[in-house]
């Protein structure tokens, strides 16, 4: 699914966020990523949804060399990837429905079919009875669930998502995390960038931790 | 750590692939496509308007100033046509002077006259006797008493000639013609007028395409500047869709549409400035043309003049979003 080839990336001031970091990822794997700030988790994430290039190595995701992508092919890599962050990036001046919706538009599914899968995806966060208000109207944990309902309302078959807990008590970064399982139980591949190594630690995946851009451990979290 | 030994990913594995039944489900037809195509342009146009109707002083303010740029040189381009069809006028009433010599009577200047509006290219003729001169010219100079005095009448006779053609070339061919004549003193054509108003009316339009050239310059900057706005008020949205999976063309729609609904505004009102404006400089130009025994009018507003207006105010609108757009999506890749 996810395949990095000694993948390094380096920014024009110098700064190395990647050192030649290699790893495989099997479709329907959850896996974490953990590190200090600074670690390069997100440069990992920014580099997967084309946001960066890398500066050496390969790097495929699902076979496409994200290394040589074309600028008009990232937002169709984009339709295949769901993407949850910590600050939600959610659309506060529209309805929970019509922000979750955002990717079945853009894909151009029909009224119906939108309307269908984006009660589902709300169901499947328990927030379907939410659908007609606003994020504003929500607490945090909803606001974030509505994030994970919009990164999987597409069926992508990878989810990244990026310190998804950082803002949430640990009852509610347990539910969120719950909601992760489930997705990922329905075949999407998961992949978190989280420094909670506590809740890491309570969730018994795949750990691979890094330290200056460089992969230190690759292993079951323990 | 390094997984290299791993086989590559099989086609199923690929990013986005479903199970075949959910396939069936995932890829819409090209009818639904159409349907989703056309609902979220209209869904981009309600959202426009909607936008622009969320601050109507702001975006009528900003229709008016690009109405104003546009009516200007439309306005005075209807001018020009309305000075040029004045001088068309009396470029058609230009008459040839024949003077005769002193000793054609007024029956040799008849005949001459019969003679010269038998051409064909004289439309008319009018011989004007030495003593109906002489009555005329004591009449409109002023001069009754001083020309009383004179031993002999100094005026010769006149014939008027009205020509069929207005081209200046055929005017002074036939003149030539004219001065020929036995009998004929001198052939006056004063054409020097005209082509004086030729002369200001090409100096009017250069000016004219000039000010348009200008002011099209200004109205995209002005419906550039707008749209700009707008963009930054909704970064954090395109930055979401592009997250998502839109393209630069779905980011764009909204902003064209936007661009588009500025420049239709601004066309329709400053159809309706002209109008008005032209109606209202209309009554004065009446009460002057009418001490000249003219009943010359503003054309006004054709239809056609205001439609075109209308469609290259959309255009223009249209055409600074899309350089507006262009030259901002660069900057809205997400962060």
């Amino acid at each position: 699914m996810i395949r990095f080839e000694q993948v390094g990336k380096r920014y024009p001031n110098g700064h190395v966020g990647l050192h030649e970091l290699s790893f495989h990822v099997r479709h329907g794997e959850f896996l974490f990523v953990t590190g200090h700030s600074g670690a390069g988790k997100s440069t990992l994430l920014r580099l997967l949804l084309a946001m960066e290039r890398p500066t050496s190595g390969r790097l495929l995701l699902a076979g496409q060399d994200l290394s040589s992508i074309t600028t008009a092919q990232i937002p169709f890599l984009r339709r295949q990837i769901g993407v949850v962050f910590q600050n939600h990036q959610l659309l506060f001046d529209r309805s929970v429905f019509d922000n979750v919706a955002l990717p079945l538009k853009i894909l151009g599914l029909g009224k119906d079919e939108i309307a269908r899968r984006t009660l589902l995806a709300l169901e499947r966060v328990s927030l379907h009875d939410k659908a007609e208000q606003f994020p504003a109207d929500l607490s945090t944990g909803q606001q974030q669930r509505v994030g994970i309902a919009r990164a999987v309302v597409h069926q992508p078959a990878l989810l990244l998502a990026d310190e998804p807990t950082g803002n949430l008590d640990p009852r509610l970064a347990a539910e969120i995390m719950k909601v992760f399982e489930d997705i990922n139980r329905l075949g999407t591949t998961v992949l978190i960038a989280s420094h909670d190594l506590a809740l890491i630690a309570r969730m018994r995946h795949r750990l691979l931790t890094l330290q200056r851009g460089r992969l230190i451990a690759d292993g079951e979290a323990a | 750590m390094s997984d290299s030994n791993l086989p590559e990913p099989r086609p199923s594995e690929r990013v986005g692939a479903l199970p075949r039944a959910e396939v069936k489900s995932a890829e819409p037809d090209f009818a639904t496509l159409l349907v989703a195509w056309l609902d979220s342009h209209r869904a981009s146009l309600v959202d426009s308007l909607r936008r622009l109707g969320r601050q109507p002083v702001g975006s009528f303010l900003t229709c008016l100033a690009m109405a104003v740029a546009l009516s200007l040189p439309m306005g005075l381009s209807l001018l020009l046509d309305d000075i040029a069809r004045l001088g068309g006028s009396w470029q058609r009433a230009a008459q040839i002077s024949l003077f005769t010599t002193l000793d054609v009577d007024d029956a040799a200047g008849e005949r001459l006259r019969a003679r010269i509006a038998a051409l064909p290219e004289v439309a008319e003729a009018e011989w004007i006797g030495r003593e109906q001169g002489l009555e005329e010219f004591q009449r409109q100079s002023g001069l009754g008493e001083a020309l009383r005095g004179l031993p002999e009448n100094p005026l010769p006779g006149v014939i008027l000639v009205t020509p069929r053609q207005i081209d200046k070339a055929g005017l002074e061919t036939l003149r030539e013609q004219l001065a020929d004549l036995s009998g004929v003193q001198l052939a006056q054509l004063d054409l020097l007028w005209v082509e004086r108003l030729g002369a200001i009316l090409a100096l009017g339009e250069r000016f004219v395409f000039g000010l348009t050239l200008l002011l099209v310059l200004a109205l995209l900057l002005v419906i550039g500047n707008t749209i700009r706005l707008h963009i930054e008020n909704r970064r954090s949205e395109i930055e979401v869709i592009k997250l998502v999976g839109g393209t630069d063309g779905y980011v764009r729609r909204p902003f064209l549409y936007m661009g588009t609904l500025y420049g239709g505004g601004a066309g329709l009102l400053a159809w309706l400035v002209l109008v008005y404006g032209l109606g209202w400089l209309n009554a004065s130009v009446l009460s002057l043309a009418g001490l000249y025994g003219s009943d010359f009018a503003l054309g006004g507003v054709p239809l056609e003049d205001g439609l075109s207006l209308l469609l290259g105010a959309v255009l223009l609108g249209y055409v600074g979003a899309w350089l507006a757009v262009a030259r901002h999506l660069s900057e809205l890749a997400p962060r």
